[in-house]
């Protein structure tokens, strides 16, 4: 079964860029990986859309290369950037507060779908909880965008974290407990988002039937 | 295991780097990528920028990977000898059981002294760890994709075709990077033609050989000291290798330890 382009929803590049992309997916060992990756973590951090997709086609680039010749420079590359990117998130957020979101949203996607014999990459794990614990942080609280964004990354991958470091998302829901009782300025939005999160992890990473037609049952098209 | 401790080990094998001339018949060049089937660049830049299977570039030789892409190499690998090492207790479980009923005449079965009744195997990770680097190093050439692609596996003749060596097995440090040493020897056989030679066959490459590397005969067996009690696993390889237009003749005859020819 081919996957069609459009599920790596690379549609955003330019087509000469789809081209490279697509030859990457074929014959990984007849590009230049390391401007693949660099090509998508650019575009990772620009496009919120795309940030939100791109663990899919990095996902399919690591076994295809992997399958072609036993390699892993792609994967190397990707990691060694999400890891320079991730230094620098402090001075990013300040720039922009889309790149920053962008970032964390990749970096969680990647730690999606990039697993290491099914299992999640242990290494990906302290950095997400950095990034998380920043997002709950009280001046980030205050922003809309960055409640979503935290609120997303812990529907798609909370499970998962808590699993490999139980503590750790334990802390985080200190934080987010704390923000929601305590923090002035919140809109009712961020509120809102951050209830539900909390009633979603106490429901074992899943919502009531009732919760659910709470949260959601009013949402327009 | 901390991490420390793993990377100077990690150190330890980059420092005991084989060759010059093995880097020639590298697969991946320096930055990680495949390199054409041609006569490449030498090395030498392998001292400053010494590239293992692992790593697509350059990396630090003091020690501490803390860079991801390392950290997950050596993660899956973590996991790869652990899945490896459930796969060969299984095996040996199922072969100790066949084995027994075996055990009446001279040969052994192709897992030769693998499962022996009491002999545990080797269980320390970081131990494992180095060794499946020294594989995957030899793995990643030329010669060795060529060599599996020409010889399938249950085509291979003990004696004649390198035969990995099994990281599992109890051998002493010296044991196991002597087996390595000449398993990479062995792999030469299949490199890929250099711009000078016109011939690229096993005869003419086993003449290139420097034979004084090569110390003991025991390629595919386990050490003497180890096979002691079993002799008899000896025979099986001499007279196959008789059958065969054997080009590792030279090689075996030149230092026999073995008992009479058969």
């Amino acid at each position: 079964m081919e996957n069609s382009s459009e599920d790596y929803k690379i549609q955003s590049f330019d087509m000469d860029t789809q081209k490279l992309l697509k030859t990457a997916l074929k014959d990984p060992g007849s590009v230049n990986l390391e401007k693949v990756s660099n090509v998508l973590v650019d575009q990772s951090l620009k496009d919120p859309f795309f940030s939100k997709e791109a663990g899919r086609i990095c996902f399919t680039i690591v076994q295809a290369e992997a399958k072609q010749n036993n390699g892993a420079v792609f994967r190397r590359h990707l990691l060694n950037r999400l890891q320079q990117e991730f230094k620098q998130r402090e001075e990013t957020r300040k720039r922009s507060l889309q790149e920053w979101v962008c970032y964390v949203t990749f970096i969680c996607n990647i730690f999606d779908y990039l697993k290491v014999n099914n299992m999640p990459m242990v290494a990906l794990v302290p950095p997400v909880y950095d990034c998380l614990v920043r997002l709950a942080q009280p001046d980030a609280l205050l922003n809309e965008e960055e409640v979503d964004c935290l609120v997303l990354q812990l529907h798609r991958i909370g499970e998962q974290l808590e699993k490999v470091n139980g503590q750790r998302m334990d802390e985080l829901f200190f934080l987010l407990r704390d923000g929601f009782l305590l923090q002035e300025g919140l809109t009712s939005m961020a509120r809102l988002l951050l209830l539900e999160i909390l009633e979603f992890r106490a429901g074992g990473w899943m919502l009531s039937s009732t919760a659910h037609k709470y949260y959601y049952s009013e949402i327009s098209e | 295991m901390s991490n420390r401790h793993r990377a100077a080990r990690i150190g330890d094998l980059k420092h005991g780097s084989g060759p010059s001339r093995w880097s020639q018949c590298r697969k991946r060049g320096i930055d990680g990528s495949l390199r054409s089937h041609s006569d490449e660049d030498i090395d030498d830049s392998r001292h400053s920028s010494f590239t293992t299977p692992e790593s697509a570039g350059p990396v630090s030789r003091c020690g501490r990977q803390s860079d991801w892409g390392s950290q997950v190499e050596d993660e899956e690998m973590r996991r790869g000898v652990h899945r490896d090492m459930q796969r060969y207790r299984r095996r040996i479980l199922a072969a100790e059981g066949s084995q027994r009923e075996r055990k009446v005449s001279s040969g052994s079965s192709g897992s030769s002294c693998d499962s022996r009744d009491g002999e545990s195997i080797e269980t320390d990770e970081a131990v494992l760890m180095r060794r499946q680097k020294q594989i995957s190093y030899g793995k990643n050439t030329l010669a060795y994709d060529r060599y599996i692609k020409e010889v399938p596996k249950h085509m291979r003749q003990p004696g004649v075709h390198p035969k990995t060596p099994n990281k599992f097995r109890k051998y002493s440090r010296r044991s196991w990077d002597q087996q390595i040493k000449l398993w990479r020897v062995k792999l030469h056989a299949w490199d890929p033609p250099a711009e000078d030679s016109q011939e690229n066959t096993l005869s003419g490459n086993i003449e290139e050989l420097d034979l004084e590397d090569i110390v003991d005969i025991e390629l595919d067996f386990p050490t003497l000291a180890d096979c002691q009690n079993a002799p008899s696993s000896l025979q099986v390889p001499r007279s196959s290798a008789q059958d065969q237009d054997c080009f590792a003749t030279p090689v075996k005859v030149q230092k026999t330890e073995e008992p009479d020819v058969a």
